[in-house]
Protein backbone atom coordinates (compact mmCIF):
# COMPACT_ATOMS: atom_id res chain seq x y z
CA UNK A 1 0.00 0.00 0.00
CA UNK A 2 1.83 3.31 0.71
CA UNK A 3 4.96 1.90 2.41
CA UNK A 4 6.89 3.30 -0.23
CA UNK A 5 6.18 6.88 -0.22
CA UNK A 6 6.89 6.19 3.84
CA UNK A 7 10.19 4.69 3.30
CA UNK A 8 10.69 7.88 1.01
CA UNK A 9 9.48 10.53 4.00
CA UNK A 10 12.02 8.23 6.22
CA UNK A 11 15.22 9.07 3.26
CA UNK A 12 14.11 12.21 3.42
CA UNK A 13 14.09 13.17 7.05
CA UNK A 14 17.60 11.08 7.21
CA UNK A 15 19.30 12.81 4.78
CA UNK A 16 18.36 16.19 7.09
CA UNK A 17 19.48 14.12 9.90
CA UNK A 18 22.51 13.63 8.37
CA UNK A 19 23.46 16.86 7.07
CA UNK A 20 23.18 17.54 10.90
CA UNK A 21 24.94 15.10 12.01
CA UNK A 22 27.62 13.80 9.56
CA UNK A 23 28.94 10.02 9.37
CA UNK A 24 28.29 6.50 7.75
CA UNK A 25 24.90 5.55 8.30
CA UNK A 26 24.57 2.31 10.38
CA UNK A 27 21.05 1.63 11.44
CA UNK A 28 17.49 3.72 11.23
CA UNK A 29 15.11 3.41 13.53
CA UNK A 30 10.91 3.25 12.94
CA UNK A 31 8.22 3.26 15.05
CA UNK A 32 5.12 1.63 14.10
CA UNK A 33 1.91 2.15 15.28
CA UNK A 34 -0.14 -0.84 15.60
CA UNK A 35 -3.11 1.51 14.18
CA UNK A 36 -0.97 3.13 11.63
CA UNK A 37 -2.55 0.86 8.86
CA UNK A 38 0.86 0.22 7.68
CA UNK A 39 2.73 -3.64 7.23
CA UNK A 40 5.39 -3.73 9.05
CA UNK A 41 7.07 -6.23 6.79
CA UNK A 42 6.30 -4.11 3.79
CA UNK A 43 7.67 -1.27 5.60
CA UNK A 44 10.65 -2.79 6.19
CA UNK A 45 10.73 -4.25 2.77
CA UNK A 46 10.63 -0.66 1.44
CA UNK A 47 13.04 1.21 3.62
CA UNK A 48 15.99 -1.37 2.80
CA UNK A 49 15.43 -0.23 -0.35
CA UNK A 50 15.24 3.23 -0.03
CA UNK A 51 18.10 2.77 2.30
CA UNK A 52 20.67 0.74 -0.22
CA UNK A 53 20.86 3.97 -2.41
CA UNK A 54 23.00 6.23 -2.18
CA UNK A 55 23.71 8.48 0.08
CA UNK A 56 22.55 5.31 2.33
CA UNK A 57 24.98 3.14 1.93
CA UNK A 58 22.97 -0.30 3.08
CA UNK A 59 22.01 0.97 6.16
CA UNK A 60 19.62 -1.30 8.16
CA UNK A 61 16.13 -0.44 9.48
CA UNK A 62 15.27 -1.38 12.97
CA UNK A 63 10.94 -1.20 13.27
CA UNK A 64 9.88 -0.97 16.85
CA UNK A 65 6.13 -1.63 17.07
CA UNK A 66 4.34 0.60 19.89
CA UNK A 67 0.42 0.84 20.55
CA UNK A 68 -1.65 3.45 18.85
CA UNK A 69 -1.32 4.82 15.23
CA UNK A 70 2.00 6.93 15.32
CA UNK A 71 4.90 6.60 12.93
CA UNK A 72 7.81 8.35 13.84
CA UNK A 73 11.45 8.07 12.51
CA UNK A 74 12.85 7.62 16.33
CA UNK A 75 17.11 7.83 15.73
CA UNK A 76 19.29 7.34 13.04
CA UNK A 77 23.10 5.70 14.25
CA UNK A 78 25.80 6.91 12.67
CA UNK A 79 30.03 5.97 12.88
CA UNK A 80 30.84 9.75 12.91
CA UNK A 81 34.59 8.57 12.19
CA UNK A 82 35.64 9.97 14.67
CA UNK A 83 38.05 7.85 17.41
CA UNK A 84 36.19 6.56 20.58
CA UNK A 85 36.46 9.17 23.60
CA UNK B 1 34.61 3.94 15.28
CA UNK B 2 32.33 5.89 17.11
CA UNK B 3 28.92 4.98 16.96
CA UNK B 4 26.94 7.58 17.81
CA UNK B 5 22.60 7.55 17.79
CA UNK B 6 20.95 10.64 17.19
CA UNK B 7 17.57 11.13 18.38
CA UNK B 8 15.33 12.41 15.71
CA UNK B 9 11.47 11.65 16.86
CA UNK B 10 9.70 13.13 13.50
CA UNK B 11 6.22 12.01 12.50
CA UNK B 12 6.90 10.79 9.02
CA UNK B 13 3.17 12.35 8.80
CA UNK B 14 4.62 15.93 9.65
CA UNK B 15 5.33 16.89 6.02
CA UNK B 16 1.96 15.88 4.85
CA UNK B 17 0.39 17.86 7.81
CA UNK B 18 1.94 21.06 7.11
CA UNK B 19 0.64 20.75 3.46
CA UNK B 20 -2.56 19.77 4.50
CA UNK B 21 -2.70 22.90 7.11
CA UNK B 22 -1.65 24.92 4.02
CA UNK B 23 -4.64 23.80 2.09
CA UNK B 24 -6.85 24.33 5.18
CA UNK B 25 -5.39 27.91 5.39
CA UNK B 26 -6.35 28.91 1.95
CA UNK B 27 -9.30 26.98 1.83
CA UNK B 28 -10.54 28.99 5.20
CA UNK B 29 -9.10 32.32 3.66
CA UNK B 30 -11.59 31.64 0.84
CA UNK B 31 -14.64 30.29 2.68
CA UNK B 32 -14.54 27.32 0.98
CA UNK B 33 -15.54 23.70 3.11
CA UNK B 34 -14.10 20.94 1.61
CA UNK B 35 -14.83 17.28 2.50
CA UNK B 36 -13.18 14.28 1.68
CA UNK B 37 -15.26 11.35 0.25
CA UNK B 38 -13.49 8.25 0.97
CA UNK B 39 -15.37 4.78 0.68
CA UNK B 40 -14.63 1.04 -0.53
CA UNK B 41 -14.40 1.02 -4.51
CA UNK B 42 -17.61 0.53 -6.19
CA UNK B 43 -20.15 2.55 -3.20
CA UNK B 44 -21.09 5.55 -5.35
CA UNK B 45 -19.03 8.01 -4.64
CA UNK B 46 -18.99 9.20 -8.23
CA UNK B 47 -22.73 8.81 -8.62
CA UNK B 48 -23.14 10.81 -5.39
CA UNK B 49 -20.82 13.52 -6.91
CA UNK B 50 -22.91 13.64 -10.45
CA UNK B 51 -26.11 13.88 -8.66
CA UNK B 52 -24.51 16.58 -6.24
CA UNK B 53 -23.73 18.46 -8.78
CA UNK B 54 -26.25 18.68 -11.07
CA UNK B 55 -28.40 19.98 -7.99
CA UNK B 56 -25.83 22.49 -6.20
CA UNK B 57 -22.99 22.43 -8.97
CA UNK B 58 -23.96 26.09 -10.15
CA UNK B 59 -25.75 26.84 -6.86
CA UNK B 60 -22.93 26.26 -4.77
CA UNK B 61 -20.16 26.43 -7.11
CA UNK B 62 -18.50 23.42 -6.66
CA UNK B 63 -15.16 21.83 -7.50
CA UNK B 64 -13.87 18.69 -7.69
CA UNK B 65 -10.63 16.67 -7.17
CA UNK B 66 -10.69 13.28 -8.52
CA UNK B 67 -8.01 10.56 -7.36
CA UNK B 68 -8.81 8.22 -9.98
CA UNK B 69 -6.24 5.26 -9.70
CA UNK B 70 -5.45 4.51 -13.46
CA UNK B 71 -7.70 6.21 -15.29
CA UNK B 72 -9.63 9.76 -15.54
CA UNK B 73 -13.18 7.97 -16.12
CA UNK B 74 -13.92 9.35 -12.88
CA UNK B 75 -13.17 13.05 -13.59
CA UNK B 76 -14.55 12.42 -17.58
CA UNK B 77 -18.00 11.72 -15.52
CA UNK B 78 -18.14 14.42 -13.66
CA UNK B 79 -16.77 17.04 -16.45
CA UNK B 80 -19.95 16.26 -18.20
CA UNK B 81 -21.86 17.21 -15.09
CA UNK B 82 -19.87 20.59 -14.48
CA UNK B 83 -18.57 23.07 -17.36
CA UNK B 84 -15.37 23.94 -14.75
CA UNK B 85 -13.55 23.41 -11.90
CA UNK B 86 -12.58 19.60 -12.23
CA UNK B 87 -8.81 18.58 -11.79
CA UNK B 88 -8.36 15.34 -12.21
CA UNK B 89 -5.06 13.23 -10.31
CA UNK B 90 -4.50 10.36 -11.75
CA UNK B 91 -2.72 8.79 -8.81
CA UNK B 92 -0.71 5.75 -11.34
CA UNK B 93 -1.50 3.17 -8.78
CA UNK B 94 -1.29 4.87 -5.30
CA UNK B 95 -3.72 3.97 -2.44
CA UNK B 96 -4.68 7.42 -1.41
CA UNK B 97 -4.76 10.97 -1.87
CA UNK B 98 -2.12 13.42 -0.36
CA UNK B 99 -1.91 16.61 0.59
CA UNK B 100 0.76 17.46 -1.76
CA UNK B 101 -1.59 16.55 -4.34
CA UNK B 102 -4.54 18.31 -3.37
CA UNK B 103 -2.41 21.62 -2.81
CA UNK B 104 -1.17 21.66 -6.68
CA UNK B 105 -4.38 21.18 -8.05
CA UNK B 106 -5.78 24.24 -5.70
CA UNK B 107 -3.91 26.41 -8.39
CA UNK B 108 -5.62 25.14 -11.26
CA UNK B 109 -9.11 26.23 -9.02
CA UNK B 110 -10.60 29.22 -8.79
CA UNK B 111 -11.59 29.61 -5.48
CA UNK B 112 -12.98 32.72 -5.01
CA UNK B 113 -15.64 31.33 -7.29
CA UNK B 114 -15.85 28.53 -5.30
CA UNK B 115 -18.27 27.53 -2.14
CA UNK B 116 -17.60 23.81 -1.90
CA UNK B 117 -14.84 21.32 -2.64
CA UNK B 118 -15.58 17.74 -2.98
CA UNK B 119 -11.87 15.55 -2.91
CA UNK B 120 -12.86 12.07 -4.29
CA UNK B 121 -10.31 9.61 -2.98
CA UNK B 122 -8.84 6.59 -3.85
CA UNK B 123 -11.62 3.45 -3.54
CA UNK B 124 -9.50 2.00 -0.09
CA UNK B 125 -10.75 1.69 3.57
CA UNK B 126 -7.50 1.66 4.64
CA UNK B 127 -4.75 4.47 3.55
CA UNK B 128 -7.15 7.47 3.41
CA UNK B 129 -7.90 7.20 6.54
CA UNK B 130 -4.16 8.19 7.77
CA UNK B 131 -3.44 11.33 5.20
CA UNK B 132 -4.75 14.83 6.38
CA UNK B 133 -5.72 16.32 3.16
CA UNK B 134 -6.74 19.94 4.58
CA UNK B 135 -10.39 18.91 4.61
CA UNK B 136 -13.50 20.51 6.71
CA UNK B 137 -14.40 16.79 7.31
CA UNK B 138 -14.04 13.31 6.09
CA UNK B 139 -16.88 12.12 4.51
CA UNK B 140 -17.44 7.46 4.01
CA UNK B 141 -19.70 6.55 1.65
CA UNK B 142 -20.75 3.08 2.63
CA UNK B 143 -23.06 1.41 0.34
CA UNK B 144 -25.60 -1.58 1.24
CA UNK B 145 -24.03 -4.02 -0.90
CA UNK B 146 -21.08 -4.45 1.62
CA UNK B 147 -21.14 -5.67 4.34
CA UNK B 148 -22.83 -4.81 7.76
CA UNK B 149 -19.51 -5.12 9.27
CA UNK B 150 -17.47 -2.62 7.27
CA UNK B 151 -17.03 -0.32 10.15
CA UNK B 152 -15.67 -3.18 12.44
CA UNK B 153 -13.27 -4.20 10.15
CA UNK B 154 -12.27 -0.93 8.72
CA UNK B 155 -12.52 1.09 12.21
CA UNK B 156 -9.77 4.05 11.76
CA UNK B 157 -11.49 5.18 8.34
CA UNK B 158 -14.92 4.97 10.47
CA UNK B 159 -13.38 6.86 13.76
CA UNK B 160 -11.77 9.64 11.16
CA UNK B 161 -14.78 10.43 9.31
CA UNK B 162 -17.48 13.16 10.61
CA UNK B 163 -20.81 12.28 8.19
CA UNK B 164 -21.61 8.45 6.76
CA UNK B 165 -23.48 8.25 3.44
CA UNK B 166 -25.24 4.82 3.68
CA UNK B 167 -25.82 4.78 -0.27
CA UNK B 168 -28.10 2.07 -2.74
CA UNK B 169 -30.86 1.94 -0.43
CA UNK B 170 -32.90 1.06 -3.76
CA UNK B 171 -30.94 -2.21 -3.69
CA UNK B 172 -32.26 -3.08 0.04
CA UNK B 173 -35.28 -5.39 -1.53
CA UNK B 174 -33.00 -7.43 -3.03
CA UNK B 175 -30.26 -7.72 -0.52
CA UNK B 176 -30.19 -9.32 3.17
CA UNK B 177 -28.14 -6.21 4.45
CA UNK B 178 -29.05 -5.29 7.80
CA UNK B 179 -29.18 -1.45 7.65
CA UNK B 180 -29.77 -1.13 11.62
CA UNK B 181 -27.01 -3.22 12.19
CA UNK B 182 -24.70 -1.15 9.91
CA UNK B 183 -25.74 1.61 12.19
CA UNK B 184 -24.99 0.43 15.29
CA UNK B 185 -21.59 -1.15 13.78
CA UNK B 186 -20.44 2.34 12.83
CA UNK B 187 -21.95 4.02 16.28
CA UNK B 188 -19.84 1.31 18.09
CA UNK B 189 -16.86 3.02 16.57
CA UNK B 190 -17.61 6.42 16.52
CA UNK B 191 -20.88 7.18 18.42
CA UNK B 192 -20.55 10.78 17.05
CA UNK B 193 -20.89 9.91 13.11
CA UNK B 194 -23.74 11.51 11.38
CA UNK B 195 -25.43 9.90 8.79
CA UNK B 196 -27.50 10.69 5.87
CA UNK B 197 -29.34 7.50 4.20
CA UNK B 198 -29.50 8.04 0.40
CA UNK B 199 -29.78 6.33 -3.31
CA UNK B 200 -27.98 8.71 -5.51
CA UNK B 201 -29.53 6.46 -7.96
CA UNK B 202 -33.02 7.46 -7.74
CA UNK B 203 -32.56 10.69 -5.42
CA UNK B 204 -33.61 8.92 -2.32
CA UNK B 205 -32.89 10.57 0.77
CA UNK B 206 -30.82 13.21 -1.11
CA UNK B 207 -32.73 16.49 0.20
CA UNK B 208 -31.37 15.74 3.25
CA UNK B 209 -27.76 15.59 1.84
CA UNK B 210 -28.06 18.65 -0.27
CA UNK B 211 -29.46 20.46 2.77
CA UNK B 212 -26.57 19.67 4.67
CA UNK B 213 -24.03 21.02 2.13
CA UNK B 214 -26.01 23.87 1.49
CA UNK B 215 -25.65 24.73 5.31
CA UNK B 216 -22.11 23.93 5.16
CA UNK B 217 -21.27 26.29 2.74
CA UNK B 218 -23.32 29.08 3.70
CA UNK B 219 -21.17 28.55 7.50
CA UNK B 220 -17.97 28.55 5.60
CA UNK B 221 -18.77 31.72 3.28
CA UNK B 222 -16.48 34.28 4.24
CA UNK B 223 -18.29 37.64 5.84
CA UNK B 224 -18.80 40.36 3.68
Amino acid sequence: MHEMSLALEVGRLVEIALQRSPGRLLRVGVVVGDEAGVEPANLAFCLEAVLASPPFGGARPVLRRAPGDELRLEYVEVDDGRPDH
Amino acid sequence: MAVRTIEVRESLMARNNELAAEVRRRLGEAGVVAFNLVSSPGSGKTTLLERTLEALGQELGIAVITGDVQTENDARRLARRTDRLVQAVVTNGACHLDARQVLAALEAIDLRATRLLFVENVGNLVCPASWDLGEAAKVVVFSVTEGEDKPLKYPKMFRQAQYAVLNKLDLLPHLSFDLDQAVGFAREVNPALRFFFTSALTGEGMDAWFAFLRTQARVAAPRS
